[in-house]
């Protein structure tokens, strides 16, 4: 750890400084702001800044259909995270083989994640278009009429599901890669040498060793469905927004039409969803390396 | 030593292999057979005549050379403050003593629990009141460092053995110049990841940039084209081919870095 050089004591402090500012106005203090404009009446024209009003946008929002759709959408879009993992983990797994191109299948795979969300969601839009694309195209080959994949819910929301998978399985499969690589070699050739077969192997030796991993990214891939927004905005453009999930809801309120305290009380209600996923996060991580701060 | 694979799984694997390579590229191929197809073809068609009149239509009616050009100058600045800012918050936090490390390392950590997506509205009007609206520096400064950055260098800078440090300080380094000629050189490859990663999210960030920026001179590329998705909606071939532009130059500058892409920082992730 920290060796013990002579140093001025401001020295430390100063090094922090930057870092520390930058992340205690935009996110510490935001997030306090958030919490107060969430009891208050606040939009772009109030004057005299936000007025205190209690818990009414609560009560508003419990009263909106609109917000329990959203929320409820936002919920259902928690069914991509399985979806993610099987994925990705299957990924890890053949390029783990080291099959000849192993390293070039890995370089390929994680394309999808340095592609710009908007253009994943327009590459699935034209892919998915009703009129022409090409699953539509492939499903009439085989009989099967129009899907309004990106015009009627739930199919927009399961086509925004499908660019938040395409565009996560590849890191996703980086972290379960690593954790694959971590297994040692010693466990995997005793069980076979005590004659598992592969999948005794695999069930009995790499899944348990694998099992921190898969809980990390179960959490992650969750919190990152609850906070979706691009590939919802783009791809379910033009579906009335109590048909999309709760950030976009966020963005209606506070954008377009300019209500800060009901945004910021919609905020703070998935904060605190979100809140619940990241502690039982921590629980799982201090149990996972009691050596880790 | 496992027994050799069997024919059967081997024939599996590069049937995996081969349908997974083909879902990571295949829509981003299609998108761009459509985008060379001169307006009013079949989508679902290969051109047999195909025109870069899209690409020339989207680059000028369409405005995308300042977005590009924005897009370039966040994208550079981003990344170059996320490193040299994540690199020196966490010096003191891996290598000295000081009162309220731990607790300045915690409310470090806790600002990732804190998503963007809820807190927009209170930094928006931070912007706001700081003069910065509509200017790429809105879109730079929060976020110019990450919580994660901090905990990725400081496991890198932990690693290093005391031993070098004290040699430099005897050479008669200060702090900032073992900094420099210590830590910074000796961590390459976890700067490096960070920036890569750094470069990706600005490039492909949308919210943010959608919520600071309002004049058309000052847009992201991603923000442009979303502009162009609404304003050209009857020729959205305009928008398709905007979204392969976009895309070219993320993907060079990533090929160009994919070194960097070990899995063994992502275990650092794992940890995190």
């Amino acid at each position: 750890m920290a060796s013990p050089i002579r140093q001025r004591w401001f020295t430390p402090y100063a090094f922090l400084a930057p870092a520390i500012a930058v992340l205690g106005v935009f996110f510490l203090l935001a997030m306090v702001q958030v919490l107060y404009y969430s009891f208050t009446r606040y939009t772009p024209f109030s004057v005299d800044g936000p007025r205190w009003v209690g818990l009414e946008n609560y009560r508003r929002l419990l009263l909106t259909e609109r917000f329990w759709f959203c929320l409820g959408n936002s919920f259902l879009y928690l069914l991509v995270t399985p979806a993610l993992m099987a994925l990705s983990l299957w990924a890890a797994m053949v390029v783990e083989s080291a099959l000849r191109w192993a390293k070039g299948l890995r370089l390929v795979l994680f394309l999808p994640v340095v592609t710009p969300t908007i253009v994943a969601a327009i590459a699935w839009a034209v892919v998915l278009r009703e009129d022409g694309g090409l699953i539509n195209t492939m499903l009439g080959l085989v009989g099967i009429d129009r899907v309004p994949w990106l015009t009627e819910p739930p199919f927009t929301l399961i086509s925004a599901m499908f660019v938040t998978l395409w565009k996560g399985f590849g890191f996703y499969m980086m972290v379960f890669l690593a954790g694959l690589l971590a297994v040692p070699k010693e466990l995997k050739e005793a069980a076979a040498i005590d004659g598992a077969s592969r999948f005794g192997v695999f069930r009995h030796v790499t899944l348990p060793a694998l099992w921190p991993v898969l809980t990390l990214v179960f959490i992650i891939s969750s919190i990152s469905a609850l906070k979706v927004f691009e590939e919802i905005y783009v791809t379910a453009r033009g579906v009335p927004v109590e048909q999309q999930t709760a950030v976009p809801l966020i963005y209606l309120e506070a954008f377009e039409k300019g209500d800060y305290g009901m945004a910021s009380a919609i905020g703070i209600t998935l904060f605190l969803i979100i809140l619940a996923f990241s502690l039982v996060n921590l629980r799982l991580s201090s149990r996972r390396d009691p050596a880790a701060t | 030593m496992l027994d050799r694979r069997p024919t059967w799984l081997t024939i599996t694997l590069y049937v995996s292999a081969g349908l997974l390579a083909g879902l990571a590229i295949g829509p981003t191929l299609f998108l761009l057979l459509v985008a060379l197809q001169p307006s009013g073809s079949n989508l679902v068609s290969i051109p047999t005549q195909p025109t870069l009149a899209n690409f020339r239509q989207a680059w000028t009616d369409g405005d995308l050379t300042w977005p590009f050009v924005n897009s370039v100058i966040v994208t550079v600045v981003r990344s170059l403050l996320n490193v040299f800012l994540a690199a020196l918050a966490a010096y003191p936090l891996a290598r000295m003593n000081f009162r309220g490390r731990n607790v300045l390392f915690v409310v470090i950590l806790a600002t990732m629990m804190i998503p963007e997506q809820v807190i927009v509205v209170p930094m928006y009007r931070t912007i706001i009141s700081m003069g910065l609206a509509d200017s790429l520096i809105a879109v730079i400064i929060p976020f110019s460092v990450s919580a994660f950055g901090i905990f990725m260098c400081r496991q890198a800078f932990a690693q290093i053995p005391a031993s070098l440090e004290e040699a430099a300080r005897m050479d008669g380094c200060s702090s900032f110049g073992v900094w420099r000629h210590v830590m910074l050189p000796l961590s390459a490859p976890t700067l490096a990841t960070l920036a890569l990663f750094s470069m990706i999210g600005a490039w492909s960030e949308l919210l943010w940039p959608l919520v600071v920026l309002q004049s058309k001179d000052n847009f992201t590329l991603p923000v442009a084209i979303n502009q162009l998705l609404g304003e050209f909606a009857t020729n959205p071939r305009m928008a398709y081919a905007g979204a392969v532009l976009a895309l070219i130059p993320i993907i060079v500058a990533f090929i160009a870095a994919q070194k960097w892409l070990k899995p063994g920082l992502f275990a650092g992730a794992v940890k995190g």
